[in-house]
């Protein structure tokens, strides 16, 4: 029966988060964001607390609590610090896309140490995109050339996630040429591999505290083992898959960041004064905002059908169509409704002193780091349209947008 | 816990309603569009096919049924499903054909506020009209507010009303009133003096034949012809005290008003709903328009921004019903969501307006034709007034900013 109250469980975890994220992150965001990243005593609250587990399954170390329960913690600190979110210890991306691509015995074995000792300094990342799209031929530049035991690989990947936190990283790479976007494959590479080098990080719009760098490959030998197949379903589909868990995680951020900006708006229209009155007494500030309070409404809504539908089990085909709905509106309405957090501060929603201004530059970035509207407008279509899922229509592929893993 | 699957009974409704609008209503859609009439004999075979999952038998009218507004929200209510039942049935029928929805006999929008106000023995009096249908003849139950001088501004309204021993005396004129002309009753809002305010607002249950009582002129549409609108005149109308809806009592403090506006917070979903069925016509049309006739592999650019366009329209009603859902989940649970109804209203109408235009888009010029797509030209016609009746979307950011800004009583 359609429900929109959380469980018990789901509220206490949903209630200590939002408590976590008032306390600890809210007072210190600026802080976090003038030191690009998040020191460590916020990193061991988080580990304490599991936040990076929760979604994970139980047999790899993780808490097992679903879709559902992660969008309700990822929208509370969203509405604290999105950028945090990124910052936070713990498998992220990396863990979404071994437990998709990996067998049971790979996920376990690079899984299970983030909840262990030390596991509040330990990052994956997902190293998907390159810093420009292979023109000779459909598929990735980087490639992984098949050699006794295992595969070498060759090449630079562009906007990845904790770049510089992590100590493994699933890398993305071309293992059959002649097959385009059908011929690319996924490996698990270790930081202290010879052949990996971490390059720069990226100075970027917004998500300040977040780790955005490259890396490079030369002659990094990966062992067979460290292949993942994405067996079930086919590779496709299993990267697919994690692009759509992946962006029920940015689209739960982008739900708590434009709610928080919603919330000041309305309260600076509320008190702030003009000819007389506060200005949300006047039809045009009031209607901007019943119209943000829609936005952000409805993709609270749809972010949780769309992480119901994994947790239901309910046929992949509505599950992927529920969430490509989902994430490209939330990510849209965040901007929309940042944009006019801002606009309706007026001169002072552009200056430094208020936080409106980052929330502006976190949403534009934010709704970069899972496939873009754009993209989840192609699977969308191929979905409605019953069309086969071809990979280089419906997976992220850097030919055009490149996005942050 | 959160949730999004229908329950059983709702999948069953959902199924048997869709299937009899695929293979029953949409087949006749087209010819009570041209012939501004939803024919009697479809109507009560409608009813029969229907039995089961109509309004009135998935709503008990006798039922101590309440707005959520006038619920004491610290004392637990019974568990019900059924705002969010008739939200699934009501846009599966309005996909079928939304006029014909509007006509299917029962008490219409007469019913909320007579089952939000009424007294049991007007409840049992004016719904128990409905109760022999299925052997006598059809009957309707309207709601009349809206004149020609006060449409969104509700509190304006001059039609007026004196008492004079036992009757109400009413003069005014009532305009666009659904069923208004074949209704066994109206619920008629008039005013006892207009410098009052909405406290001097009283809701009477006009029945058919009543001395005073006249039809005015029936009016044609831009679409949903097939549905009657009808305007109403009242001349030194006679009508007995115990029609006064609530009685007296009910009208102590400015509960005249508050009966028309209480009636909203559960028929706007309702209407957003019926917007989505029409919407949703629309966008399944292009879909397949796309799917069937047009070259997808090639050039590609060209491809992706059809598609682009076409997901845009699926994700927009996608929204809108999220709304919708949410809205009628807080009427169940008897949680206040004036707000919300309005919300659901506003961003249903206006999403399935976007859908009917970009439809036609979508399929190019054959989309225009309207002897091949007759179908997509009627509901381009029939989706605009869902961003008009039940309160314009701009009314309905009214409802919403006021309950968004402290101290907001009007603008």
């Amino acid at each position: 029966m359609i429900s929109f109250e959380a469980g018990e469980e789901q509220q206490l975890i949903q209630q200590s988060v939002a408590e976590f994220a008032r306390s600890t992150l809210a007072p210190r965001v600026r802080e976090f964001e003038k030191a690009r990243g998040i020191p460590e005593d916020v990193r061991r609250g988080a580990h304490e607390m599991g936040l990076g587990l929760m979604s994970l399954p139980e047999a790899c170390g993780g808490q097992g609590l679903g879709y559902v329960a992660a969008a309700l913690v990822e929208e509370e600190l969203g509405a604290a610090d999105p950028a945090v979110a990124f910052a936070l210890p713990g498998p992220g991306a990396f863990g979404r896309a071994v437990v998709e691509l990996g067998t049971a015995a790979q996920a376990s074995a690079w899984l299970s140490d983030f909840a262990s000792d030390g596991g509040d300094a330990r990052f994956g990342a997902v190293a998907w995109s390159e810093p420009s799209p292979c023109k000779d031929r459909p598929g990735f530049v980087a490639v992984a050339t098949k050699v006794d035991g295992g595969y070498s690989l060759r090449g630079k990947k562009a906007f990845v996630t904790n770049a510089h936190a992590a100590d493994r990283f699933l890398v993305f790479a071309q293992v059959e040429p002649e097959k385009g976007w059908a011929g690319i494959g996924a490996f698990v590479v270790r930081k202290d591999n010879a052949g990996l080098t971490v390059g720069q990080r990226y100075d970027t719009l917004g998500l300040d505290a977040a780790d955005f760098g490259e890396i490079a490959l030369n002659d990094a030998f990966v062992a067979e083992e460290d292949r993942l197949l994405g067996e079930a379903g086919g590779f496709t589909q299993a990267t697919l898959r994690f692009f759509a868990k992946q962006a029920i995680i940015v689209a739960a951020r982008a739900v708590g960041l434009a709610r928080f900006a919603f919330d000041i708006a309305r309260e600076h229209c509320d008190t702030r004064k003009a000819f007389g009155k506060p200005i949300g007494h006047f039809q045009a500030v009031a209607f901007s905002l019943a119209d943000r309070h829609m936005d952000v409404e409805s993709s609270r809504w749809m972010v949780w059908k769309a992480a119901h539908a994994w947790d239901a089990k309910i046929p992949e085909r509505e599950a992927l169509l529920a969430t490509a709905q989902a994430a490209a509106h939330a990510l849209e309405s965040c901007m929309r409704t940042t944009d006019d957090c801002v606009g309706l501060h007026g001169g002072s929603g552009f200056i430094r002193d208020l936080i409106a201004e980052k929330l502006m530059r976190d949403a534009k970035q934010l709704a970069l780091c899972c496939p873009t509207a754009e993209q989840l407008d192609q699977v969308a279509a191929a979905l409605d349209l019953g069309l086969a899922l071809d990979p280089a229509l419906v997976l992220p592929t850097p030919d055009t947008q490149a996005i942050f893993t | 816990m959160i949730d999004f699957s229908l329950s059983p009974k709702q999948r069953e409704i959902q199924e048997g309603i869709r299937s009899l609008g695929k293979y029953v209503i949409r087949p006749m859609s087209l010819s009570m569009d041209r012939n501004k009439e939803v024919p009697e004999s479809f109507l009560r075979n409608f009813m029969k096919l229907a039995k089961g999952f109509r309004s009135d038998d998935v709503i008990d009218p006798l039922e101590e049924g309440a707005s959520p507004r006038e619920r004491d929200p610290s004392k637990p209510s019974k568990v019900s499903e059924v705002n969010r039942t008739s939200a699934i049935a009501a846009e599966e029928l309005a996909w079928a054909d939304a006029a014909m929805l509007l006509s299917v006999p029962g008490p219409g929008l007469g019913g909320p506020p007579i089952r939000a106000t009424g007294t049991a023995e007007q409840k049992a009096r004016f719904f128990g009209a409905f109760k022999d249908m299925d052997k006598g003849p059809l009957k309707w139950g309207a709601y009349a507010l809206t004149e020609p001088g006060a449409g969104s501004d509700v509190a304006g309204i001059r039609t007026s009303c004196r008492k004079d021993g036992s009757d109400w005396v009413l003069n005014g004129r009532k305009c666009y009133i659904t069923n208004g002309a074949r209704a066994s009753w109206n619920v008629v809002f008039a005013t006892v003096d207009p410098a009052l305010g909405r406290a001097g607002h009283r809701a009477f249950v006009v029945e058919k034949g009543t001395p005073g009582f006249e039809i005015g002129k029936i009016e044609e549409k831009m679409g949903l012809r097939a549905n009657e609108t009808a305007e109403l005149v009242l001349e030194d109308c006679r009508v007995p005290e115990e029609n006064l809806l609530g009685g007296e009592a009910a009208y102590i403090t400015k509960e005249g008003f508050m009966t028309a506006m209480k009636t909203f917070d559960n028929t706007r979903p309702l209407v957003g709903a019926m917007a989505l069925g029409i919407g949703r016509a629309a966008f399944e049309y292009a879909r397949d328009f796309v799917k069937e006739n047009y070259v997808l592999s090639r050039p590609i650019p060209r491809y992706a921004a059809i598609a682009e366009r076409l997901a845009k329209v699926g994700r927009r009603l996608e929204a809108a019903r999220s709304l919708v859902y949410r809205a009628t989940y807080m009427a169940d649970a008897a949680i206040p969501n004036a707000k919300e109804a309005s919300m659901a209203k506003a961003a249903a109408g206006q999403a399935a307006i976007f859908s009917c235009i970009e439809s036609i888009e979508l399929c190019g010029a054959h989309g225009s034709l309207s002897t091949e797509h007759a179908l997509l030209e009627k509901w381009f016609r029939d989706i605009k007034v869902y961003d008009i009746f039940e309160g314009t979307g701009n009314i309905q950011r009214v409802v919403i900013s006021k309950r968004l800004m402290s101290g907001l009583k009007a603008f």
